[in-house]
């Protein structure tokens, strides 16, 4: 079962590339996606969907990642539809809201860019073992240091949220399943009844949160963990095929900013 | 050696003596299991070990280190390493290399030591073809010695397990307990707490603990051969102990101060050739 964040092991030649490429492309992604007008947006998604296939990440694996944030993702899409203004063609009276051509345009825009936002930091953190992301982070935070901010910590803070985020979700599952167990059927439960069961889980998980992150800090601890004082596994060294994608990044990030003027 | 004098310790907030004056020389090189009934203080104790936690009263020498000293710590660490009983606690990398780096990255070391140092701890371990998993998807044993592998990492001259078996399948378990004793005879001091005494009479020297004291301490064959008191305290004999002991009820000769198999077998056999 895949999760956000999960590093998962391939051979294609974005599993190779720098990590500092792949945050900056990331980066530079986010940016292009939020300023995409519709056409150019579909292009990109597009493009980042076969970069993903290329990338050998399959289908199923993205709907896993996307699954957790559908709730979001469908809200996103009626807040959008429902409070653009535009020549409304349905309208709700009791609620005084109206559904209009450009609500289910922008609403349509704004979740695919959210979806492509998505794919993009799947494709980074699928391909790039969490501690080279880290270290990319670093880099680039360092100028930072100069003004006495802890980037060893925030990095060491990075590295334990990702590592946390498939634990909890892992300890979610197990005490819905204990529920489920004990004869709790959430479709056949009434609403006093479910919000009882969400408010025990929340509970039960953020008991295990805090008795985790105490073990872990121990453990820490332990392997002689000392702020600020620490080298790297990770070496960031650029290398040929880098250079090669930078270049692709910026041809690529040229020519979005003309397709995107021409469609404006 | 670990020379632990006269300590104390008390959870404040439980209002719990955890440890009242136990004393203990561990040996480089030397196996010792911890044993005793839940709660005794075994965990406090081994932590002590490793300056997790200090003493309330009395004193903690690593190889000349006290403990109290603060300024000690990052030595005293690198000697004693620590196995935790949930692996799933004390991982902290999200692939299994990151996560064997970590102790060596804390002790600043450069990023090709590092490298060397990691791909010596998964050898010794025997899983230098997981380097690269993501530790989710490991078996609750790959994860014990991916925690195993973490410890070696940093070259420590005493490692304290806690329960490194428990809720491990037999074959992983026999695999665990495999590279302790490995690791012993390259001269790795070995603080083992377990309650399955068949693991406890692997060692060369075991120690009883009950309500915070050492209540005994010997060979295991002197342990072991205390059936009484151990029973007073809860505690059950290595399987075939217990096995002998029945036999000499039931009123054959045989030796009930044996902890190994093997002797155990050549009783066994003894016993079948002389009826």
């Amino acid at each position: 079962m895949y999760h956000i964040g999960s590093y998962i092991r391939g051979g294609a030649i974005i599993y190779r590339l720098d990590p500092r490429i792949k945050l900056a492309a990331v980066i530079v992604l986010s940016i292009v996606i939020l300023a995409a007008k519709p056409l150019p947006s579909v292009f990109l998604g597009l493009a980042l969907i076969i970069l993903a296939f290329f990338s050998g990440i399959r289908l199923r694996t993205i709907a896993q990642a996307v699954k957790p944030l559908l709730f979001f993702i469908v809200l996103i899409f009626f807040v959008h539809a429902l409070f653009t203004e535009g020549n409304a063609f349905l309208s709700i009276t009791c609620f005084g809201l109206s559904l209009s051509r450009a609500g289910l345009s922008a609403g349509f825009l704004v979740t695919w860019q959210f979806l492509c936002l998505i794919l993009a930091a799947v494709l980074l953190t699928m391909t790039s073992p969490p501690a080279q992301i880290i270290a990319a982070i670093k880099y680039y935070l360092y100028p930072l240091k100069l003004l006495r901010v802890p980037v060893d910590v925030i990095a060491v803070m990075i590295m334990l949220a990702l590592r946390m985020m498939p634990v909890l979700l892992s300890e979610k599952e197990r005490i819905e399943i204990a529920q489920r167990a004990r004869g709790y059927n959430e479709k056949k439960s009434g609403f006093i009844l479910r919000i009882k069961a969400f408010l025990s889980l929340t509970a039960a998980v953020l008991l295990g949160v805090f008795r985790r992150a105490d073990e872990l800090a121990v453990a820490m601890e332990a392997r002689n963990y000392q702020q600020d004082t620490r080298t790297s596994f990770v070496e960031l060294r650029m290398v040929s095929t880098d250079f090669i994608a930078l270049f692709f990044l910026s041809v690529f990030f040229f020519i979005f900013i003309a397709l995107n003027y021409c469609f404006g | 050696m670990i020379s632990i004098n006269n300590i104390y310790y008390r959870y404040e907030q439980e209002g719990i003596d955890a440890l009242c004056g136990v004393s203990l020389e561990i040996q480089e090189g030397e196996h010792l299991s911890l044993i005793g009934p839940n709660g005794c203080g075994k965990t406090t104790l081994i932590q002590h070990l490793n300056a997790l936690i200090l003493p309330r009263q009395g004193k903690v020498i690593i190889d000349g280190l006290n403990t109290s000293d603060t300024e000690n710590h990052i030595q005293i660490r690198s000697r004693v390493g620590m196995v935790f009983q949930n692996p799933e606690n004390q991982i902290i990398g999200m692939t299994v290399e990151e996560d064997v780096a970590f102790g060596p990255e804390n002790l600043q070391l450069p990023t090709a030591a590092i490298k060397e140092r990691v791909a010596e701890a998964l050898e010794r371990v025997g899983i230098l073809e997981l380097a690269k998993r993501n530790v989710e998807h490991l078996s609750g044993g790959e994860k014990r010695l991916v925690a195993i592998a973490g410890v070696l990492a940093m070259r420590p001259r005493y490692i304290a397990f806690d329960e490194p078996t428990a809720f491990l399948d037999p074959a992983a378990a026999k695999r665990i307990l495999k590279i302790i004793d490995k690791l012993n005879t390259e001269n790795v001091g070995i603080i083992h707490i377990t309650h399955n005494m068949d693991e406890a009479a692997m060692a060369s020297r075991v120690v009883v603990i009950n309500e915070g004291r050492v209540s005994m301490e010997g060979d295991p064959q002197d342990i072991f051969g205390k059936v009484d008191l151990l029973q007073e305290m809860g505690m059950q004999l290595p399987q075939v102990t217990e096995l002998l002991i029945r036999l000499k009820l039931d009123g054959f000769p045989v030796r009930t101060d044996i902890v190994a198999m093997e002797d155990a077998t050549e009783q066994i056999k003894l016993l079948v050739k002389t009826r």
